[in-house]
């Protein structure tokens, strides 16, 4: 160590930190070489995609096309602060319904994402329709700020009932009969039998379940300006209606949970008779439930009133495209192929049950097959009879804190109903406490928008 | 004949040992700079913005803390945060030295297997206990349900992580589980540091086990249990992963299972005010940062007694 006074140690370290530096500097990442970049979080998008992408390619020659399966509680956060580093952003993305909003924040001139309004509305090639006629407009709401739509909806997400076919037919129990919530709710106490079996799955600890029941309703959190209207009277009867049916002695619904085994166990147990059941869940029965095939049956939503909105809708999906992409009319084309290529929609639709926004597609065979599962029930038209009622799901950038703030108005009408009893015949105190429950929701849902200095 | 090397100049030799030091630690000074330092410092600064969305920034002063402060929401995050951190010293690290203390005893057969046993959930990683402990608490068709129904007659539709009054208790037994054997290997290694002579000394003054647990080991680990008490404490505080993922991605039935780093995740990234929850997280380094003072000057360390 004749010229390096410090040690052996420290001259290994410098060696190293000097070859790996080296290292690093002459093998720099590769750059981003495709021409277009596509996030999404779902991973039945993602299969389909692939499937029909090579054919994109092959029709646009020198284009390649990225496309990355993103977590999605990941995303809304990862395309954020790849917006506000300008870095790697991807030129389109699928975001879930719930999130979509929060990239509205802000004034309009800052929201990274592109106005479609002039794109939906143009007309379609050789004179066919706009993309705006083809589709089911309330699946806009969700996507639409002031004005401006900035988000395809990749679905419709009709709500059905799905039920225990055989347990109701052994019981004697006509469900076609079942039009309206009255109906069910008598059938239900029929069938109910506390700690045992209940006539269907309804959380009493968040928003979950009333969230689409609240939309049937023609309620919601926001109205289409934005203004909170979570505490209106349509929001109040609906808390009122909802709570009798999750809490107190007469109750007809559990909650054991969705999506995981418990789910399936309660539904072949016929712990549960009733599920609520957009289009993506009917896939869940039938790739988790596989011991209840041809027991099970969907049924429309019962309705509010006689005559009324038969559906609501649960989930759903936004396709962005964003500022950043250096050749949007591409990405569009791009957005396009994914959305509106025929030869790929029958096999997307049998394997995930989900029902396109295009309203043209559904008259293509595969939405008229009979499904074992479902008791040779036509899965596809059941869905596609009651799309085109589905409600506008109006949102916002502070979309995650009203579904909070409904849920905990819920835990607290719950636990008020169950402390306090409630006549059927409709209790005056009870309504008000609901009233000002939610009051109290809506009065901080607004406190935050408040705070936006835009 | 040897090499003589040719004799330096006492000047240049001295500072170039004055510089090594800096020298050596400097890539990590520029590295902390770049991305600790100028970070912290950055969300220091836009505390007191209000940020919209990817670019927008408003200056808005101590509104953000002044309605941080009013926040029934945040309310709830910290006294959630405390009752947790509560559970945690009061009953985690007793629990954990009672551990420590049974496997450190010679006569007990396969301590070392029953070690590795405590300390095995700590392998597993918060997210994977959290996926686990959600299905065992499970209503109706839990494990945790059907055994409690089993031995005690509990209700089998218990709700834990529905019901808001026991949504704190399922995380807090979750975390017991967790973190419990981690904690005891500390104390393991403090216990077997105490000077065997000291008790030897203490049996020969007549000691009972309980006098030369108070007198000798309690005094011996000291400065370990300090350390754990203090990071189990500021760990608490931190508290994120375990909730978040055993309810869903949510706060729980009533914001019964919101912490304030929940809090602070939903505002930023969630609702996407980076400002907001720049104030916030100031506002929890403030509060950890007060309580570990508090600690050190209740439990002796503050002047550095326990050398």
């Amino acid at each position: 160590m004749k010229y390096f006074p410090y040690g052996k140690a420290a001259f290994s370290i410098l060696v190293l930190a000097v070859l790996s530096g080296g290292w690093l500097l002459s093998n720099p990442p590769p750059e981003h070489k495709a021409t277009l970049t596509y996030w999404t979080f779902a991973k039945p998008h993602y299969e389909s995609y692939v499937q029909i992408l090579p054919k994109f390619e092959r029709e646009h020659p020198g284009v390649t096309v990225d496309l990355e399966l993103v977590s999605n509680n990941a995303l809304t956060a990862r395309l954020q602060s790849a917006m506000l580093a300008n870095l790697d952003v991807p030129d389109l993305f699928e975001v879930e319904i719930g999130s979509a909003a929060t990239l509205f924040r802000g004034p309009t001139n800052d929201i990274g994402l592109v106005d479609l309004n002039p794109r939906l509305h143009a007309p379609g090639p050789d004179g066919a329709p706009s993309l705006w006629d083809r589709v089911v407009q309330a699946r806009f709401a969700s996507y639409t700020d002031r004005g401006h739509i900035y988000g395809l909806p990749h679905d419709v997400h009709p709500l059905q009932l799905a039920y225990r076919r055989d347990i109701f037919a052994k019981a004697g129990v006509d469900v076609t009969k079942i039009k309206t919530w009255d109906d069910f709710i008598k059938v239900g106490h029929k069938m109910t039998i506390p700690g045992k079996q209940y006539m269907i799955e309804l959380s009493d600890s968040d928003s979950t379940s009333i969230e689409p029941l609240l939309f049937q309703r023609g309620g919601g959190y926001f109205d289409a300006n934005g203004q909170v209207i979570l505490d209106n009277e349509t929001a109040v009867q609906t808390m009122c209606w909802y709570v009798p049916l999750v809490a107190g002695p007469h109750k007809i619904a559990n909650s054991v949970g969705f999506f995981n085994q418990v789910e399936a166990n309660a539904i072949e147990d016929g712990y549960m008779l009733c599920y609520m059941c957009p289009d993506w869940n009917s896939k869940n029965f039938e790739n988790n439930d596989a011991h209840v095939t041809g027991k099970m049956g969907l049924m429309p939503l019962p309705t509010a009133v006689p005559g009324g909105r038969a559906t609501s809708t649960w989930g759903g999906t936004m396709i962005g495209l964003t500022k950043h992409s250096s050749n949007p009319d591409l990405a569009w084309q791009l957005a396009m192929f994914f959305y509106l290529d025929k030869s790929t929609v029958p096999d997307r639709f049998r394997t995930t049950n989900i029902l396109p926004p295009v309203k043209d597609f559904w008259t293509l065979p595969a939405f008229h097959e009979k499904r074992a599962y479902w008791d040779g029930q036509r899965l596809g038209d059941s869905y596609a009879r009651l799309a085109p009622d589905v409600p506008p799901h109006y949102s916002s950038p502070v979309i995650q804190t009203a579904t909070d703030k409904l849920g905990q108005a819920l835990v607290d009408c719950v636990g008020y109903y169950n402390s306090h009893g409630y006549d059927e015949r409709g209790d005056a105190r009870f309504e008000a406490y609901v009233r000002a429950r939610l009051k109290a929701s809506a009065d901080q849902i607004r406190a935050m928008i408040k705070r936006n200095p835009y | 004949m040897s090499h003589v090397p040719a004799p330096r100049s006492n000047r240049g030799y001295s500072s170039q040992h004055r510089a090594a030091p800096y020298l050596f630690v400097s890539p990590f000074l520029l590295l902390f700079a770049v991305f600790g330092l100028w970070p912290i410092l950055h969300s220091l600064i836009m505390a007191f913005y209000a940020t919209n969305g990817p670019k927008s920034q408003v200056f808005v002063g101590w509104k953000n803390f002044q309605f941080l402060f009013a926040d029934p929401d945040f309310h709830t995050a910290v006294w959630n945060t405390l009752v947790y951190t509560f559970w945690s010293v009061f009953l985690q690290l007793p629990l954990a030295l009672g551990l420590a203390v049974l496997l450190n005893q010679k006569w007990l057969k396969g301590r070392d297997f029953l070690r590795l046993a405590f300390f095995s959930p700590n392998l597993l990683g918060q997210v994977f206990v959290a996926i686990l402990f959600s299905v065992l608490f499970a209503p109706t068709y839990g494990l945790i349900n059907k055994a409690l129904h089993f031995l005690f007659g509990v209700a089998v539709d218990t709700k834990w992580l529905s019901e808001p009054a026991l949504v704190m208790p399922a995380i807090v037994l979750t975390s017991l589980w967790l973190y419990v054997g981690f904690n005891m290997i500390y104390f393991l290694a403090a216990l077997q540091a105490v000077d065997t002579e000291l008790y030897e000394a203490a049996e020969a003054d007549g000691a009972n086990a309980w006098q030369k647990f108070w007198a000798v080991t309690l005094p011996g680990i000291r400065p370990v249990a300090v350390f754990v008490l203090v990071t189990a404490t500021i760990g608490s505080f931190q508290l994120f992963e375990l909730p978040y993922i055993m309810l869903n991605n949510t706060a729980g039935p009533n914001n019964s299972g919101l912490t304030v780093v929940m809090y602070l995740y939903n505002n930023g990234f969630i609702t996407g005010d980076l400002g907001y929850a720049s104030a916030v997280g100031w506002t929890l380094a403030v509060g950890v940062l007060i309580v570990s003072l508090i600690q050190m000057r209740v439990t002796g360390t503050w002047k550095g007694s326990d050398k």
